[in-house]
């Protein structure tokens, strides 16, 4: 006979939780199935409830923002390129400027990268003019607020072996320069909170070193270590920092086409990939001081990433509206198409796991997709968004930033329904748990319908309908024509072995 | 870019044996970090794997194999099948996704085995010496109470309501508490165990059923005209007038519905979280005699005065199942909600003094039926799988109805009641209790191991608290059912719908090859995977057979076999043995035989078609 004691079964005081019984066997948990799926549907629907992505515009440039340059070693710092020259460093933490630079260049900014070191507490940016070509490298030490000049060292800061004092300097920059306003402002005049203060500063800031070419450049990137940075012309140039011609330029045989980026490889950091005007995407080595093979393609790429993670894994923007991946070891065709916005893709970057990417589009939108699956995770838009023209992600993974036309630099979360702030561990494994249950139904109608279901601007609903109108009927015009032809003699070809027309060595 | 190339490792090439490229891609010179060391035996060393190893690994004691329980020393293996597919994200995806569930089903076993299992071994109840001639249905409820323990004993007691009519009963689904209701409009409810009264009404109308809803503070009253919603403390809540002339109900506790029948035989659905009638069915049979849910489907079962019985569900307007059940009214329904059936099997009786054991699976026969001597008014299932069939005079309980079906099954317990008639008999969701309403009140009889032993408190909370039920009344209600997900297949969420609906044969017909579907396509070019319909996280029953041949493609291609002479039970069983990889004596005698049949078709079609010609006469013989 079954006999319970009331003990076993009840609280032990007032204040200890009611004890729990679990028989986890199938006939005591009917309708599992059903019942999991409605906690699907629910989770899904909170998640798009959540999802409010746009956390902040940064304003102040008078044109549009043409390029992004985030500092690699700091979280919350990124300068914005204008189109009359301007650069404006931005401290994401504060949500204001850290520094203007009224006239950094004559026309428009054509790129911004990051000094590999800091000298005298003071990190450098490089820019670069698209016009006036020239490449300038500022140091402030409003840029990097907290890099304090105590410890006076020279040379690689972050480069390993450098001494622990470098690496203490590191930390507490990090840290000061978050913050912000411990930060004491009759020494460091970067941050001061007086903005009249800060312009002064700024219109009043020299670069420090100048290099002057004829043509102008559309791209720089810096080398991930060294004091070397490659420019994009009409060739590839690699420039040390010291000198003020170029160590070595780079190009394809005797091609002499207009260059529109270049980037240098992270984990093997000698590699460099730039893409150009000819639709072609081209591998250099610097240490070779040659370039190793190219790519014609179909359509031209504006933009490049290497995948932080992945050393042979390339990511290009492409005019006709896709990204592909590439792997460096088969460039015959991409690894993967993504699909999915209807204008010119302008730029893309990788998230610092290299799981997953984020592009701005001509169209006006910013899509943020799984390296895995050709279809974007999600769309970002807003009325005020002109075209975007560059993105990057944050080093932290939880930010994706935005340059446009409407001189702007947008901040979003990467995960547009993403709790910020802190969260309890409870509140993480609701979350988890749903995230999974998502994921486990994300191939039932209803669930899916509601996690992919995305609002965008008319026009681009009403372009993407267009546009598959057109893909469809073309294909099906193929498909039949190649029904009424002669048995073999046209082969339908996949989509990812059109991409390359030619790869050359 | 060479170190690059070289680091990165090879390309898992399908074109590997060209030679040309070797030297371009890999430096012979000292190995970089990312590179794989080959020690002087042959293993290797993989630096950035056991770089990571040391903070991914498990600790050992946490190994499967290091468990307490030893069963699961062998690691476990994803589906063999799974190496059919060819996208590699996908496979090893599924495959996961199979370990997981592998692993999860393990544990669930463990645990059943170690913590849920009757310490004393068995099924527990009563056990005698059958062959000293001591048989179960012998035990009286004296004898029971005499050998239990003092908080058992008193589980065992009447209500003596004399004159008040016949009474039907119900328990909530924790069983806690109990609800009785006399044809003569007689209303009480109450916590059985403390022996606290909620609520005792006099409606003086004919009552005739009742059901408490989510948690024992509502419950519904079938009364003469209407169904009416009472609270704990007997206040009328609601009246739905919908629902006339009412006289059976049943209540859905995950969809939140409130089922009932009238003397009009139109069944009727009404959610009780949103006060809306869903819909009302017409059965077109009559007066219903008796009804029942099935607790794992939710699928109604009800039985008619001319002896069929027939399932139902919100979504369809005729019967999912409607079945002969027997040659009189059908006046006991039962569904079994036990470990072993999990709702397969269901019981019913009928006024022929029959009793006859379903199988869901299979309609077409029933697994068992018996005859009993006194009539039958009531069946009723326990949590441990029992019968109780209540009928004039007392009531019999049987167990382990499932085994040694072609005999008449013995008693496991009689349940006399001199002179009265079980109109209601429900047993105690997870104790052993029976509770017998009749024409003098009820009483609740001790059974011996009918009950479930083991509760699940995030179910049903045998113990459950104020604040408990507050939060489960709230979650229970963002997690509805919804009434669309009733269906008779309880596992059909989440498979392949390979129908594409509302298309006419001759659009389907003109659209290119570039505009069918996946499968379609698939299928167009010979590759759709059709042998294994069922998905892989799914339970191992054996009853996917029966789906696939409803499909048009799939009875064509059937035919088509059938004319080719494929399809005979010889090459099936040929075809299931060679599946499974087994050479033994009888497949090889097997083999002999087709091929001896094969070579006379041969012949046979040699001689018809003039290729050979065959001998007659006396020379006939030598052939």
């Amino acid at each position: 006979m079954i006999s319970r004691s009331l003990d076993d079964h009840m609280p032990s005081s007032s204040t200890a939780p009611h004890p729990l019984q679990r028989n986890l066997a199938p006939h005591l948990h009917p309708f599992q199935k059903p019942r999991e799926y409605t906690r699907a549907m629910t989770a899904v629907k909170m998640d798009r409830m959540f999802a409010k992505p746009f956390v902040d515009a940064l304003g102040g440039h008078q044109d549009g923002v043409y390029c992004l340059g985030k500092d690699p070693r700091r979280v919350a710092v990124v300068a914005g390129g204008g189109g009359d020259g301007e650069v404006i460093v931005h401290s994401l933490a504060l949500r204001r400027p850290l520094l203007k630079i009224p006239n950094a260049h004559k026309g428009m900014v054509g790129g911004i990268c990051w000094t590999s070191e800091s000298q005298d507490g003071k990190r450098g940016m490089v820019t670069c003019g698209k016009l006036d070509g020239t490449v300038k490298i500022w140091r402030s030490e409003a840029f990097a607020p907290g890099l304090r000049d105590k410890e006076v060292f020279t040379g690689s800061e972050f480069a390993s072996g450098s001494g622990s004092a470098s690496t203490e300097v590191l930390d507490t920059a990090g840290a000061i320069g978050e913050g912000g306003f411990e930060f004491d402002e009759e020494e460091g005049g970067g941050l001061s909170l007086d903005s009249s203060k800060r312009d002064a500063l700024g219109s009043k800031l020299e670069p420090t070193m100048t290099y002057t070419s004829k043509n102008g450049f559309n791209s720089i990137d810096h080398h991930r270590t060294e004091s070397v940075f490659a420019t994009a012309s009409n060739t590839v140039q690699v420039w040390d920092e010291n000198r003020s011609a170029p160590l070595s330029t780079l190009a394809f045989g005797s091609s002499m086409e207009t260059v529109a980026a270049v980037r240098f490889n992270q984990s093997e950091t000698s590699v460099l990939a730039s893409v150009g005007n000819d639709r072609t995407m081209c591998l250099y080595d610097v240490r070779t001081g040659k370039a190793e093979r190219r790519i014609v393609m179909q359509f031209k790429s504006n933009a490049l990433s290497w995948c932080p993670t992945l050393p042979t894994v390339m990511l290009l923007a492409s005019e006709d509206h896709n990204l592909y991946t590439f792997d460096i070891r088969n460039l015959n065709s991409p690894n993967q198409i993504y699909k999915g916005h209807v204008g010119g893709v302008m730029g893309c970057d990788w998230s610092p796991t290299g799981e997953e990417f984020v592009s701005g589009s001509y169209d006006r939108t910013i899509r943020l997709w799984n390296r895995e699956t050709g279809k974007s995770r999600d769309v970002y838009h807003t009325k005020r968004m002109q075209r975007v023209f560059d993105v990057t992600y944050t080093p932290t993974a939880d930010f994706v930033l935005s340059a446009s036309d409407d001189g702007n630099v947008r901040i979003w979360k990467s995960n547009a329904s993403k709790k910020l702030g802190p969260v309890s561990t409870k509140e993480r494994q609701a979350m988890e748990h749903r995230q999974k249950l998502i994921e486990r139904y994300s191939t039932e109608k209803g669930v899916r319908s509601v996690k992919e279901r995305r609002h965008v601007p008319q026009s681009i609903h009403n372009a993407t309908k267009l546009k598959r109108e057109m893909i469809e009927s073309r294909k099906v015009k193929d498909d039949r024509r190649r029904s009424h032809t002669r048995a073999g003699r046209e082969k339908p070809k996949a989509e990812r072995k059109k991409t390359v027309i030619v790869e050359q060595k | 870019m060479d170190a690059l190339l070289a680091s990165a490792g090879p390309l898992p090439n399908k074109r590997s044996n060209k030679g040309k490229n070797r030297s371009a891609w890999t430096r012979p010179t000292g190995p970089t970090s990312h590179q794989t060391i080959t020690r002087a035996d042959g293993s290797q060393i993989d630096p950035s794997l056991n770089s990571i190893l040391p903070s991914t690994r498990l600790p050992s004691s946490f190994h499967s194999s290091n468990l307490a329980t030893g069963s699961s020393s062998a690691p476990f293996k994803p589906d063999a099948g799974l190496g059919r597919i060819g996208d590699k994200k996908l496979r090893s995806k599924l495959a996961r996704q199979d370990v997981g569930a592998k692993k999860a089903k393990q544990e669930r076993e463990d645990v059943d085995e170690w913590l849920n299992k009757a310490v004393s071994g068995g099924k527990g109840g009563i056990e005698v010496d059958e062959e000293e001639g001591e048989r179960t249905w012998r035990v009286r409820q004296k004898d029971i109470v005499d050998s239990v323990g003092v908080g058992v004993s008193g589980k065992k007691f009447d209500l003596k309501l004399e004159d008040m009519g016949t009474y039907r009963v119900d328990y909530t689904r924790n069983g806690r508490h109990l609800a009785i209701a006399s044809s003569k409009g007689h209303i009480a409810t109450f916590d059985w165990q403390a022996g606290k009264l909620h609520s005792e009404i006099q409606l003086r109308e004919s009552v005739r059923d009742i059901k408490f809803l989510q948690s024992e503070n509502f419950f519904a009253v079938a009364q003469k005209k209407y169904v009416f919603i009472y609270d704990q403390d007997g206040v009328e809540l609601h009246k739905l007038k919908q629902h006339i002339d009412p006289i059976h109900m049943e209540y859905l506790p995950y969809h939140y519905l409130l089922t009932t029948v009238g003397h009009a035989g139109y069944l009727k659905y009404h959610d009780v979280s949103t006060g809306v009638m869903l819909t009302q069915i017409p059965s077109h049979l009559g007066s219903p005699h008796s009804m029942a849910q099935n607790p794992h489907s939710a699928i109604i079962h009800l039985g008619h005065s001319n002896g069929t019985m027939t399932l139902w569900s919100p979504n369809m307007t005729t019967p999912h199942v409607k079945l002969l059940a027997h040659r009189g009214p059908v006046n006991g329904i039962a569904v079994d909600p036990s470990e072993g059936s999990a709702g397969r099997y269901v019981a019913t009786s009928g006024m022929d003094g029959v009793v006859k054991i379903w199988d869901g699976r299979m309609w077409g026969k029933e697994v068992r039926s018996w005859k009993v001597r006194n009539q039958i008014t009531t069946l009723g299932y326990s949590g441990m799988g029992m019968l109780s069939v209540g009928g004039k005079s007392g009531v019999t309980i049987y167990r382990d109805l499932q085994s040694n079906t072609h005999r008449t099954p013995t008693p496991y317990l009689t349940l006399p009641l001199p002179s009265l008639t079980a109109s209601a008999t429900k047993f105690c969701p997870f104790d052993d209790l029976l509770c017998v309403g009749h024409e003098r009140g009820i009483s609740s009889l001790l059974v011996p191991g009918a009950g479930e032993p083991n509760f699940d408190s995030a179910e049903a909370d045998v113990y459950e608290t104020y604040s408990r039920r507050r939060e489960r009344e709230v979650r229970g209600v963002l997690e509805k059912i919804r009434p669309e997900l009733i269906t008779l297949d309880t596992d059909f969420l989440g498979h392949v719908n390979e129908g594409r609906g509302g298309e006419t044969f001759e659009e389907r017909e003109a659209r290119s090859f570039r505009q069918l579907g996946r499968l379609e396509r698939l299928r167009a070019t010979g590759k759709a995977d059709e042998s294994d319909q069922g998905g892989l996280a799914d339970d191992d029953d054996d009853d996917d057979e029966d789906k696939e041949d409803d499909t048009p493609e799939v009875r064509k291609q059937k035919e088509k076999r059938r004319m080719k002479g494929k399809g005979g039970a010889t090459s099936r069983y040929l075809r299931k043995k060679a599946k499974k990889n087994i050479v033994d004596e009888s497949l090889l005698a097997m083999k002999a035989k087709v091929a001896a049949q094969k070579q006379q078709e041969e012949k046979r079609r040699k001689i018809a078609s003039g290729q050979i010609v065959q001998e007659t006469g006396a020379l006939a013989r030598f052939q």
